[in-house]
């Protein structure tokens, strides 16, 4: 074989894995840009449910005053959580499950805001409230949505990312595995109500 | 012996399998009560929409009345029609789960209801038995009905009827208010390409109808011609009108043809005499279009609708009563 032959053969390999790369990248970028989109909407919803609770915890106060540890409890937790945000570029696991630890404290705090309010027959009642928490119940509903479309998204793209030959092009151009939600721990147990 | 062997274990190994068979069988016909027993999935919970686009409403237990159904089934498709709102009301029984909001959410997701462009899908659930009633809206519907106002619905014009087991005037009710929301909203476009896929459809089949027609009148035209080529004396179709003339008569209405052909091939000759009716037009293939254009055009009006792709992000509002 001539050496020409061989720095052909050669040069045809290095084209077409040139080609099967660029290829690769781009299809990283768009499931990238799909998990982006994903988190946004999962930030939006739980962004949602943050600005009803003002909302909430001024109904709930003007039937239930005393109950003001609860309510506080509510309040402090979405202080907490809404200082938590993390940049699409930015998802690793870790930070994902901080987010989520976060947002699960204000759940168990709505928990039990909600649970007293069962002690309130004048607050059931009311009609502002019932529709207040249909919008709570709303916001959960989309919330579990958009963590589900998420989940898929980010799972989606960490197939990609991690099986071979994909996973070199990867680190080559810095595609990170994605985080991605776990059920809730509180989730599972019904918050408990203390009398 | 040993073909005796090998066919007693084919023997054998068929008789298992006609008894595995028949366990499948028994075990299908045992769960078929199961199905019977009214608990409806997202899968097995028929809708009429898809075979009749004008029958919005599911209602398999008989639970609504059937002018509350047609009622139902108007005020929706004028609201489909003006708004471009796509709706399935659901009324059963019994649903998988009990949980009239997973099962609208899964319905939402299987039929993807509401147009792409819009998001405006609706779902109403009502489970009679399981207690539970949702009204899920897609994405494109969450502005013009908050949950707060499905909530409010649902406290005003649905509980109160609920709770005293009248089905039918809970749906009414609620509908009706659901379509005042909607109609106040103007930024909600209309599917009139619904009926614009009728008409379309209309001119497809006029179209065809009338090619069809005028395709039979050119064959008719080459046949005639091809019997008219046969030469009696050599049985070839070679014969050519070599001269002709017509006469007319008024009185009776025709024409008269009067005309000389020769053979080609033997240089027969024959006289043809034939009379036309003047009267008659050859309007037969654009009547004919016409008639099989409006024809197909009504057919399509009763076929089945089909849902757009709507996504639904979990909209809405519900509860037990």
């Amino acid at each position: 074989m001539k050496k020409s032959t061989i720095y052909l053969i050669i040069a045809a390999v290095v084209v077409i894995f040139g080609f099967y790369g660029c290829n690769q990248y781009n299809s990283m970028v768009s499931e990238d840009e799909n998990v982006s989109r994903a988190w946004s909407d999962v930030e939006t919803q739980y962004q949602r449910r943050a600005d009803l609770i003002p909302n909430l915890v001024n109904t709930v106060k003007g039937y239930a005053a005393h109950e003001s540890e609860t309510l506080q409890a509510v309040v402090e937790a979405r202080t907490k959580a809404t200082q938590i945000t993390i940049d699409p570029e930015n998802l690793t696991p870790e930070k994902l499950a901080e987010y989520q630890a976060a947002q699960g404290e204000v759940s168990q705090a709505l928990g039990r805001l909600l649970a007293i309010t069962e002690n309130y027959p004048d607050l059931k009642a009311n009609e502002q409230f019932s529709e207040l928490q249909a919008q709570l119940e709303g916001t959960e509903n989309r919330i579990a949505e958009s963590r589900r479309l998420f989940n898929e998204a980010a799972q989606k793209y960490n197939v990609t990312v991690r099986s071979f030959p994909n996973n070199i092009f990867a680190n080559l151009f810095g595609f990170a595995v994605k985080g991605n939600f776990k059920a809730d721990a509180g989730a599972e147990k019904a918050p408990t109500v203390e009398f | 012996m040993r073909t005796f062997l090998s066919s007693l274990k084919t023997l054998i190994s068929s008789t298992r399998l006609i008894a595995l068979v028949l366990l499948l069988c028994a075990e299908h016909i045992c769960s078929v009560p199961h199905l019977l027993a009214a608990t409806y999935t997202p899968d097995n919970l028929p809708i009429p929409y898809l075979q009749d686009k004008t029958q919005y409403v599911s209602n398999p237990d008989d639970i609504l009345s059937r002018t509350t159904v047609d009622s139902l089934n108007l005020w929706l498709g004028q609201m489909e029609a003006s708004h471009g709102v796509q709706t399935v009301l659901a009324v059963v029984e019994r649903i998988e789960g009990g949980e009239a909001y997973d099962f609208s959410m899964a319905l939402g997701r299987k039929y993807g209801i509401g147009s792409k462009e819009q998001n405006t899908g609706l779902i109403i659930v009502l489970a009679t038995e399981d207690r539970a009633y949702y009204i899920l809206t897609g994405r494109g519907l969450e502005g013009t009905l908050p949950d707060a106002i499905c909530k409010r619905i649902e406290n005003r014009q649905m509980l109160p009827y609920l709770r005293e087991g009248e089905w039918d005037e809970a749906m009414l009710n609620t509908v009706r208010a659901i379509t005042q929301y909607v109609d106040g909203d103007d930024s909600l476009v209309g599917s009139s390409d619904f009926d614009d896929e009728d008409d379309v459809a209309a001119l497809i089949a006029f179209v065809v109808c009338m090619l069809l027609g005028l395709g039979l009148i050119f064959f008719g035209i080459w046949y005639d011609n091809y019997k008219k080529s046969y030469c009696p004396s050599c049985h070839q179709h070679k014969m050519k009108k070599i001269s002709g003339y017509t006469t007319k008569n008024r009185l009776l209405g025709i024409r008269s043809h009067h005309d000389t052909y020769r053979c080609t091939n033997c240089f027969f000759t024959k006289e043809v005499h034939w009379d036309e009716n003047i009267n008659s037009g050859s309007g037969g293939a654009a009547a004919g279009g016409a008639l099989g254009g409006s024809f197909f055009g009504r057919g399509g009006g009763f076929g089945g609708g089909s849902f757009g792709g709507g996504s639904f992000g979990g909209g809405g509002a519900g509860g037990h009563f």
